[in-house]
């Protein structure tokens, strides 16, 4: 379980680009909720992620996980029980090494990164199933090196290895945003069984409006820096593009434009 | 002739050692590190120290290990020290790469003359590790012009194996992961920082390796010899590196001892044909220059590509 | 398929390189006359040497050119008193009636300031089998008796201030191979009977040195060793780059009566803001050359370098021509100094240069 409570963030603090992101930010995520968030750009959706995963620091406020407040903790500490996915495909994977390298290293998260062998043999059958799982033929290619890969393919691997050790804390930040619209569809489709599969809790940052109808149990749309919809259970399966078209529209009268 | 060569492979390959460090900091972690014009002199400052101390050696097990072999362990690890600090200077004190590097290169300048106690120290009077009763026992006849480039060739190998091997293990994944994807190294929820550090670490253990070997080699340590070594390993990484990226069956450790040995090939090519060491410089900034324009090599910061 | 292309390029520039270096060396084997015996080398024993190197001394004498000797030399930077040394080398080599493009081949290597560089220059003239090679300041003579060591061919050094310091000379005096040469060890004796005429009342020198200098420590070791005896107190400063030297010289000049100058490069090339201060003050600086005077220093007794590398010159045609050998042969340290005097600086010191050293100076600059 994820809470945020009293949480602040000013951008630019004491000049005169000071920015108000949040303040008195609450949010509690119970577990194995799948949560889909929208909203137009700055609204925080990518700020909020951000704090989470201690990417940026936040001004006042608790982050605590499972009961622990993890506020104060570095963002690699934090990743120790967080796995992330970014918008950008190559942020998830190193380029130079090979799938199997790649896998073995996120294979070994949480243990020690000592002089044992890196790549383990034993579990290369394992390897090649779970890329089998994939479905884009990754599996007969674990010596190809992963920048030879397309984003399409290189978001699928990111994913797999986010979520090949146990964590606690699934975030995707908008990640199917930079794949066409086909390989989209596949990536999400993915991304769900994965979810459902292990039963993590998950947080979406998403700009595709069906996708945030159609998958996760929870939805939220945000406005700066405020939940504005929250819907989850029934309420959100009743929810249709149609009326967060007509609520984004709403936002954009109220800004005047 | 054949003296030219050996010359060329002797001090190349001695060269490649610090070469090999290049090529973890700049083709690893993509650090520009000036440590390397420190370090290189510090491993034959710390070389020259023990050799001229007195001791002649030490006792391991009963077995005396002469101090002129004490030495390249020696250096690898004050080198090793010196790539820490730069490294904390950087990550911990939030300095630019560049700049903890020029940093800690200033500071070994005055380190170096103080370990050394002089600018100029000649050992040609103290065995080494070319000129020992050893080699000269185990090398007679012909044998003996060659005695040199093979126990240059035997240090090389195993530094190069050490290091493929290293670059192998999950520690080495995660040095080359940082340098790749340093994002990803954080999502596996380790400090970046800290294995930057390590890779500094490792980089200048092995530059003040070489650079122990090449005072030996040379019989005498001068204080000045560590300006310009980087460019020397750049250019040694760049070009074995850009010539052999064809041929996926070599490793990139032996593309860089290859680069290097071409690098002094080239140097006494151009020392052959008469140019003035000056002209040198040139040559070889224009030969870096070319040869990247012509690899292109493709950046690897992976905030670039999408 | 264009990147390819560029790659070979690449590559058969390397190729074209490399196969330009064996062919270059094959061309320069055949350019450099060496008899087909290859007797005056290496390996011979001294008696068999003997008799038909000193017919050779004489046919050399008769400028009969028989025989081309070809000399490497290698120099570790380009400035004024090393370049001198190199010319004097030759005319010395020239006085024994070895002659440049008659019986003599040079071949002049300059090594910038880089000791790696020196070591190369060192490997091409071993591989080249030179008769002999000629190191110029301390890290090249070194780097050129590392490799010639191993090859059998006699080094003869010059402008290396301390040959023991730098170990090509044993603790014993002698040589430790075919190598000897000259010293450009400073006349600090003389310098200091001179100060002391010039400034029968001075107490205090004050001696500015750059650290990171090689050839600096044994002259400051041996300026301490003699100031005590004409009744001096020396002031050291170490300096580590040029631009310490402004505060360096106003520390050492609030403390000093005179000061005196080393052949520290880093020092000498920021004289004239020493100079500028000492002037202020009305503090006479002495010294090390004849270009320190030049440009303002009061006097020094320095020594000649074209008379340096002249003698280095003789003894390199004595080794030559087989009239000695290089291990036998002692080092030299030039014994003679010239003194130098600034008449104008005098002046405006408000300084009386005792009769005796104006009638001995060698060269006396007026305005």
């Amino acid at each position: 379980m994820l809470e945020l409570y009293g949480i602040q963030k000013y951008y630019n603090p004491g000049t005169v680009n000071e920015m108000c992101m949040f303040s008195d930010f609450n949010l509690v995520i119970p577990e194995k909720q799948f949560i889909s968030i929208i909203g137009s750009n700055g609204s925080g959706k990518t700020s909020l992620l951000n704090i989470i995963c201690g990417s940026i620091p936040i001004d006042e406020g608790k982050i605590l996980l499972d009961g622990v407040n993890i506020s104060k903790w570095e963002e690699f500490q934090r990743h120790r029980k967080i796995g992330r996915v970014f918008q950008n495909p190559a942020l998830g994977s190193c380029p130079h090494l090979t799938i199997l390298e790649n896998m073995s290293l996120a294979d070994n998260k949480g243990k020690a990164y000592n002089l044992r062998y890196g790549t383990n043999r034993k579990r290369l059958q394992d390897y090649r199933e779970l890329l089998f799982q994939l479905r884009i033929g990754l599996e007969d290619k674990l010596d190809v090196k992963v920048g030879n890969l397309s984003g399409g393919q290189r978001q699928a691997l990111s994913i797999l290895m986010s979520t090949m050790t146990p964590i606690e804390f699934l975030i995707l930040d908008e990640h199917t945003a930079a794949l066409d619209p086909n390989t989209a569809e596949t990536i999400m489709q993915l991304t769900d069984r994965i979810i459902k599969e292990k039963q993590i809790t998950a947080i979406m940052v998403t700009h595709n409006l069906r996708y945030a109808v159609e998958y996760g149990n929870r939805l939220l749309m945000m406005h700066q820096g405020h939940i504005i919809i929250d819907k989850s259970g029934a309420e959100k399966e009743a929810v249709t593009v149609e009326s967060l078209v007509g609520k984004f529209s709403e936002i954009s009268i109220e800004l005047g434009n | 002739m054949e003296s030219i060569l050996l010359g060329v492979f002797e001090q190349g390959m001695i060269y490649s050692i610090m070469a090999m460090g290049i090529f973890i900091t700049y083709a690893i972690l993509d650090f520009p590190d000036m440590t390397t014009d420190g370090s290189f002199p510090l491993g034959g400052a710390v070389t020259v120290a023990l050799m001229t101390s007195g001791i002649t050696g030490i006792a391991v097990f009963g077995l005396v290990i002469p101090s002129y072999i004490v030495a390249l362990p020696l250096a690898f690890i004050v080198g090793a020290a010196a790539g820490v600090l730069t490294g904390v200077i950087h990550v911990k004190f939030k300095v630019r790469d560049l700049i903890s590097g020029i940093i800690m290169m200033t500071a070994l300048f005055t380190i170096n003359l103080r370990v050394a106690g002089s600018a100029n120290v000649p050992i040609f009077s103290r065995d080494n590790m070319f000129m020992n009763p050893l080699v000269s026992s185990v090398f007679t006849g012909n044998g003996k012009k060659y005695s040199t480039l093979l126990i240059i060739f035997f240090v090389v190998l195993i530094c190069k194996l050490i290091l493929d091997a290293y670059l192998r293990t999950r520690s080495g994944l995660l040095l080359r992961a940082v340098g790749d994807n340093p994002q990803f190294v954080t999502t596996l929820a380790r400090d970046k920082g800290n294995v930057k550090i390590l890779g500094l670490a490792i980089a200048n253990g092995l530059i003040a390796l070489s650079g122990s070997l090449m005072a030996q080699w040379q019989r005498v340590f001068d204080l000045q010899q560590g300006t310009g070594t980087m460019v020397i390993g750049l250019a040694s990484v760049i070009v074995g590196m850009s010539l052999t990226k064809g041929f996926s069956f070599i490793r990139a450790t032996t593309a860089v001892i290859l680069g290097s040995i071409i690098y002094r090939g080239c140097i006494a090519i151009a020392i052959r044909f008469g140019m003035s060491a000056n002209d040198l410089k040139l040559i070889t900034a224009a030969l870096l220059f070319v040869i990247l324009v012509l690899s292109r090599e493709k950046k690897k910061k992976v905030a670039h590509h999408a | 398929m264009m990147k390819k292309g560029l790659r070979f390029l690449s590559i058969g520039i390397c190729v074209v390189l490399m196969i330009g270096l064996i062919g270059g060396c094959v061309q320069k084997a055949t350019e450099t006359p060496i008899p087909p015996t290859e007797e005056p080398v290496v390996e011979v024993s001294p008696e068999a040497e003997a008799a038909p190197v000193t017919e050779e001394a004489a046919a050399a004498e008769q400028a009969s050119a028989e025989k081309v000797y070809t000399v490497g030399i290698n120099q570790f930077a380009e400035h004024g008193s090393l370049d001198n040394c190199r010319e004097g080398f030759i005319e010395g080599l020239a006085a024994k009636g070895l002659i440049e493009g008659q019986n003599l081949k040079i071949d002049y290597q300059n090594a910038q300031t880089d000791i790696g560089i020196a070591n190369q220059i060192a490997q091409i003239f071993v591989s080249n089998k030179v008769d002999l090679i000629c190191g110029i300041a301390t890290p090249s003579a070194q780097a050129s008796y590392n490799a010639a060591s191993k090859a059998n061919i006699p080094v003869i050094y010059t402008a290396v201030t301390s040959p023991e310091a730098a170990e090509l000379v044993k603790p014993d005096g002698t040589n430790p191979g075919m190598i000897t040469g000259t010293s450009d060890l400073l006349p600090a004796k003389a310098q200091l009977e001179m100060i002391r005429e010039v400034l029968p009342e001075a107490k205090k020198i004050g001696i500015l040195y750059t650290t990171s200098e090689a050839n600096s420590k044994p002259m400051i070791e041996l300026y301490e060793k003699l100031a005590p005896e004409y009744g001096f107190e020396l002031v050291i400063k170490g300096i580590s780059t040029g631009a310490d030297i402004p505060t360096a010289a106003d520390t050492v000049l609030n403390e000093v009566d005179c000061m005196t100058n080393l052949l520290d490069n880093t020092v000498v090339n920021s004289l004239p803001t020493i100079l500028d201060k000492a002037n202020a003050k009305k503090i006479p600086v002495f010294g090390s050359e004849i270009e320190q005077v030049r440009i303002g220093c009061l006097a020094a007794e320095g020594i000649n370098y074209l008379e340096l590398g002249r003698t280095t010159g003789e003894m390199a045609a004595d080794v030559l021509l087989g009239n000695a050998k290089a291990e036998d042969l002692k080092f030299q340290t030039i014994e003679e100094s010239n003194l130098y005097l600034n008449e104008k600086v005098a002046k405006e010191l408000g300084i009386t240069i005792p009769e005796a050293l104006l009638s001995r100076a060698v060269e006396t600059f007026q305005d």
